[in-house]
């Protein structure tokens, strides 16, 4: 370390730009990221609150604090032990081109849905990812359209784009948990800022449990979560509903 | 309780073929190996096989395995269950393992509806069930666990279930619910887990439609303060779900559906198995 560093402060900036800067290849990665999970993605995610509009309704949760607790139960008790390292194994098959692993791995995705509504909002933003990726010039996303569960569009999608596949799963449950955390602040309602921090707090979660989410092995896959399992069974009887799940 | 020493763990296994013959459903064949067996079958509505599946040992330690393996031939019907609940005790570090295989055959009907797994504070359970259905055939299949014992203020503070219930149709996945239970954590009291409840259970029935979905919703309340119980429809796949604070409410509300569909989906109304009220 010590003998790089040099006398001039114009060197030593010439130097961290050098090693900092990503070469193009990467920065196209990255910008595919971001474009990947925004929220601007048109593929329909913000009209899904996956149980959280049952949540409120039944008083379960009532603030920033509760729906903390709510959202990052979920995230390290369901979504880092099923879709995560479903993820991971749909990433790798459609890197080897395995297509009949991209297909059992897309049905055991879906047969882990748990109640009709899980499964259809499933389907759903998988058919229309498939279809933006299809315009996009993606043409592998056609293989599996019919039967396309969101995860295995959005692998297709880090894969096609050579997103690495921690950022591309980190990437995931972001966008997850920015949906869940729009949905709490219009539902709750929580302020913006309130939001903000609660977005705060998830980063931390996803840093902490991403890493085992990426190592389970196959038997050890799967979060089923009786409350939420409930409630958004209960949803698609609810009497007055913003949300689509 | 004392851990029990290695030397007494159990590793039994029953396989038993069932098939069509003439008139009703009759076990072809049975093997078994070690403390699980199956007494003569009885038949208090004609063709339908009611078996009762015995584990003499009444209760299951780490280290021990329990394997069954049924398998029904076409267009067989059979109702199997238990005289009893499972109990599972406190481990020394060992998990036991349970796991119960079904082939259901063309044309072939399951009714599965064992009597709850009671887990003892601090027990390791590793429980598998896994259901293959042919075209055509149909199943009406309940679960239950019940973690600690209430009655005797045993909470279940430490020890792990580890629960997987997969059906397959052809090869493909119908419904998959694979879940831990960390016995301490707080899946235990959150809203999103069992939010303090410690009988939890499901009912799958397949195939049904809208029509069945509706029948229990239109009859079976989603809560009252000793339960919260919930349906959906995924695909033909009618999954029910249940909570509660103990297993009576939770398995009358099982037998009331079970009461319900029974006649939709296979034409015959419910026999109570007798040994159920004893």
């Amino acid at each position: 370390m010590n003998q790089k560093v040099v006398p001039t402060m114009n060197t030593v900036t010439i130097i961290i730009t050098m090693t900092e800067t990503p070469n193009a290849q990467n920065a196209m990665a990255q910008f595919r990221l971001w474009q990947l999970i925004s929220p601007a993605l048109p593929v329909g995610a913000y009209a899904y609150s996956q149980g959280l509009e049952t949540a409120v309704e039944e008083g379960w949760v009532t603030d920033e604090s509760s729906a903390a607790e709510w959202i990052s139960g979920i995230l390290v008790n369901s979504l880092i032990r099923a879709d995560i390292p479903i993820f991971v194994r749909l990433y790798d098959a459609w890197q080897e081109d395995d297509l009949k692993a991209v297909n059992d791995w897309n049905a055991i995705m879906l047969a882990m849905r748990e109640s009709a509504e899980l499964q259809q909002e499933d389907r759903q933003l998988g058919r229309a990812l498939a279809r933006l990726l299809i315009d996009l010039g993606c043409e592998k996303a056609a293989l599996n359209r019919l039967c396309c569960a969101f995860v295995t569009q959005f692998s297709l999608a880090a894969v096609n784009w050579q997103i690495p596949l921690v950022d591309a799963a980190r990437g995931y449950l972001w966008a997850w948990c920015e949906n869940q955390v729009a949905a709490a602040v219009k539902l709750v309602p929580l302020g913006q800022t309130s939001g903000q921090r609660l977005l705060g707090r998830l980063m931390l979660v996803i840093s902490e449990h991403l890493d085992a989410g990426l190592k389970l092995n196959d038997d050890e896959i799967g979060g089923v979560l009786p409350g939420l399992v409930m409630a958004s069974a209960w949803h698609e009887t609810q009497y007055s509903r913003l949300f689509r799940s | 309780m004392n851990a029990v020493n290695p030397a007494s763990r159990w590793h039994a296994r029953l396989d038993i073929d069932l098939a069509w013959r003439l008139d009703k459903t009759i076990i072809k064949h049975r093997k078994h190996k070690g403390p699980l067996i199956i007494q003569k079958p009885f038949y208090p509505e004609a063709e339908t096989c009611h078996i009762y599946l015995i584990h003499p040992p009444g209760g299951v330690v780490g280290g021990d395995k329990i394997d069954l393996n049924v398998n029904l031939s076409e267009k067989a019907h059979a109702l199997i269950t238990t005289p009893a609940a499972n109990k599972f005790y406190r481990s020394a570090g060992d998990y036991a393992d349970v796991s119960q295989m079904f082939t259901v055959s063309e044309g072939a009907i399951l009714e599965w509806l064992p009597q709850e797994n009671i887990l003892f504070d601090n027990s390791l359970v590793n429980l598998h069930t896994h259901i293959d259905l042919a075209p055509n055939a149909k199943l009406l299949s309940w679960e239950i666990q019940c973690l600690g014992r209430p009655a005797s203020q045993e909470r279940f503070t430490r020890g792990r279930l580890r629960q997987r219930f997969e059906l397959w149709q052809d090869g493909k996945p119908l419904f998959i619910d694979r879940s831990t239970i960390e016995g301490g954590s707080e899946i235990e009291l959150a809203q999103w887990g069992l939010a303090g409840y410690s009988a939890l259970g499901t009912f799958i029935v397949f195939p049904s439609g809208q029509a069945e979905l509706d029948i229990i919703r239109q009859t079976i309340i989603s809560a009252n303060e000793d339960f919260r119980f919930s349906s959906s429809l995924i695909g033909e796949v009618l999954v029910c779900r249940c909570l509660a604070h103990q297993a009576e409410p939770l398995r009358e509300a099982f037998i009331d559906v079970w009461k319900k569909l029974r006649p939709e989906l296979i034409n015959k109304q419910a026999t109570i198995p007798r040994i159920w009220n004893t």
